[in-house]
């Protein structure tokens, strides 16, 4: 029987940044995977919020090479609004177009962000099945118990809302992308760490699917 | 000492008020009465509408004066309010001379231009960038009767200068006037500003020009650290209006795209009005004061209409929105390639 696809954020933006001369392997599985569909597309609404961070933050990398184009002394490395791992993608960017004319280069972000938005956007709109668990709904008691663990407080709420939806249901995928607290052994580590301090609380894991690791 | 009647002491609690803010045992301290004749005194203000409460909590509260004569009631000197008395008076009356009656814009850029061009008396009265632009912090009313209040030194330079602005700009319009101003300060998002709305009020919209001009108040838009919502809510408006124009003609919302823009233009201005507020020295010493008494809760209410308002055009956009594939262009390919194995996480 096909399993459903309960989705982490990175998939999807993978999935919005494919293009045809995408080289990296992973995108191209993500790419594949949400448009080859096989059975119900699951997104909880932890994820569409992360989702519409990263768009933002998509934002912020632009402007702040915008910035550093108009004057050369502004620090990327130093910035208050880059996050540290989206420094070294602006420092790429910058050193690509520093050379450009700083209108026609914010359109080409803005064209940029606009066709990465609206693949997100058509996908939630389009491919999703199911959006649940609204925030409100997020059990706080088992994101504190996550974070125990994990330390992104994005990733707890997000696989709070998994385990909340996983519970009383057949076992579905959770299908991810994720290099860290998400790849297969922390995934198990957290498993054993719910059964062991948590076993009379019967949280149940849905099935992990990692594309890095297929 | 002598004891003050009723009257005296409500003058006098007005006075302590007009410098700034004070809870009701700071305002017993400063016009040495007991706190539960102030106490009264203060409610006898309030029902008169002359002073209002902007902190109430049961341990404390916190009155500000009413006066309605400058913008967010932000205090200023005595003085100061007589030499922009007088400055309107002047200029009221050499446009009557001329058998004109200037508009609330001529007389407050006009007023601006005076303090701007004058490097003796006028240089510290304080001018700040709102809505319209550069405007003086004293709210500039061509229906009211001034007088002439203060005894300037300088008083034929300033009436001279103030004919040589009448020449030069008496006969525009109050928006002719104020692009000027725009321009002529370097307010590059006010200019913009001005350009989008002009242009969401041609009779058929020009979708490039349109999207030209977001692009350039994406560049101008300031990023806060105190202030991130700033850069964020206009980007958002940038980035719904550029998704829009693929699925729709912009044409059909052209009521929303320019009532989310009115919201965001209100809320940037009103930030605007703080940051140039506080570029004056004796403002920045009481900048967190003045945020939290004067500018906060107008900011969050516009913050409030304007997310309202994107949430609206965004709902349109998403109605609109279908599973058509958006050719990527060369130079978005080799930004993506840059941007491969990104995913935004923390």
């Amino acid at each position: 029987m096909v399993k459903d696809s309960f989705f982490d954020a990175n998939i999807i933006v993978f999935y919005a940044d494919f293009s045809k001369n995408t080289k990296n392997d992973i995108m191209k599985k993500c790419y594949e995977y949400i448009t080859n569909k096989n059975g119900r597309f699951i997104l909880c609404y932890a994820t569409m919020r992360e989702l519409l961070n990263v768009a933002s933050k998509r934002a912020i990398i632009h402007k702040e090479i915008l910035r550093k184009i108009e004057n050369n002394s502004h620090d990327l490395e130093r910035s208050n609004f880059l996050a540290k791992r989206d420094v070294p993608f602006a420092k790429k960017l910058y050193e690509q177009h520093k050379n450009k004319n700083k209108e026609e280069l914010s359109k080409q972000f803005t064209e940029d962000r606009k066709i990465f938005d609206i693949k997100i956007e058509q996908f939630i709109k389009t491919k999703v099945d199911e959006k649940v668990i609204p925030m409100e709904q997020i059990n706080n008691e088992l994101v504190n118990i996550i974070h125990d663990i994990i330390n992104n407080r994005a990733d707890c709420q997000i696989l709070a809302s998994v385990i909340q939806y996983q519970k009383g249901k057949e076992l579905f995928l959770f299908v991810t992308a994720d290099n860290q607290d998400f790849s297969l052994n922390p995934y198990e580590y957290l498993k054993d760490y719910f059964n062991i301090n948590y076993s009379k609380d019967n949280f149940k894991f849905p099935e992990l699917h990692n594309l890095i690791f297929k | 000492m002598v004891k003050k009647t009723r009257s005296e002491l409500a003058l006098a609690i007005l006075e302590k008020l007009a410098e700034k803010p004070l809870s009701t045992q700071q305002v017993s301290e400063s016009v040495e009465s007991n706190w539960s004749t102030v106490n009264e005194v203060l409610e006898e203000l309030k029902k008169e509408g002359k002073v209002k409460e902007i902190v109430s909590t049961d341990k404390i509260k916190i009155y500000q004066r009413i006066t309605g004569d400058t913008y967010f009631e932000i205090p200023i000197a005595e003085d100061e309010k007589k030499k922009f008395r007088t400055l309107f008076f002047w200029i009221l009356q050499e446009y009557k001379s001329r058998g004109t009656i200037p508009t609330k814009t001529h007389l407050a850029k006009a007023t601006v231009s005076l303090i701007k061009r004058d490097n003796k008396e006028l240089i510290d009265l304080p001018v700040v960038w709102y809505i319209y632009g550069m405007i003086p912090l004293m709210i500039a009313d061509p229906a009211k009767d001034y007088q002439e209040e203060f005894n300037f030194e300088h008083k034929i330079k300033i009436k001279s200068l103030i004919k040589e602005y009448i020449d030069e700009n008496g006969s525009m319009s109050s928006g002719q006037i104020q692009k000027k101003q725009h321009l002529e300060y370097n307010g590059e998002i006010y200019q913009l500003s001005d350009a989008l709305f002009d242009s969401l009020n041609e009779s058929k919209l020009n979708k490039d020009n349109i999207l030209n001009l977001l692009n350039k108040l994406f560049i101008a838009c300031p990023i806060d650290n105190d202030f991130p919502e700033i850069f964020g809510l206009m980007e958002k408006f940038v980035s719904i209006v550029n998704k829009l124009s693929v699925f729709s003609n912009l044409n059909d919302n052209r009521k929303e795209i320019s009532a989310t823009f009115d919201a965001l233009w209100k809320f940037i201005a009103t930030y605007k009005f703080y940051k140039s507020l506080i570029e004056q020295k004796r403002f920045l010493l009481n900048q967190e004061l003045i945020f939290n008494l004067y500018i906060r809760s107008t900011l969050e209410v516009r913050r409030n209409c304007l997310e309202e308002s994107l949430s609206n055009l965004y709902s349109i956009y998403l109605n609109k929105l279908d599973d058509r594939e958006i050719e990527i262009s060369p130079e978005v390919e080799k930004i993506r390639e840059i941007m491969e194995g990104w995913t935004g996480e923390d």
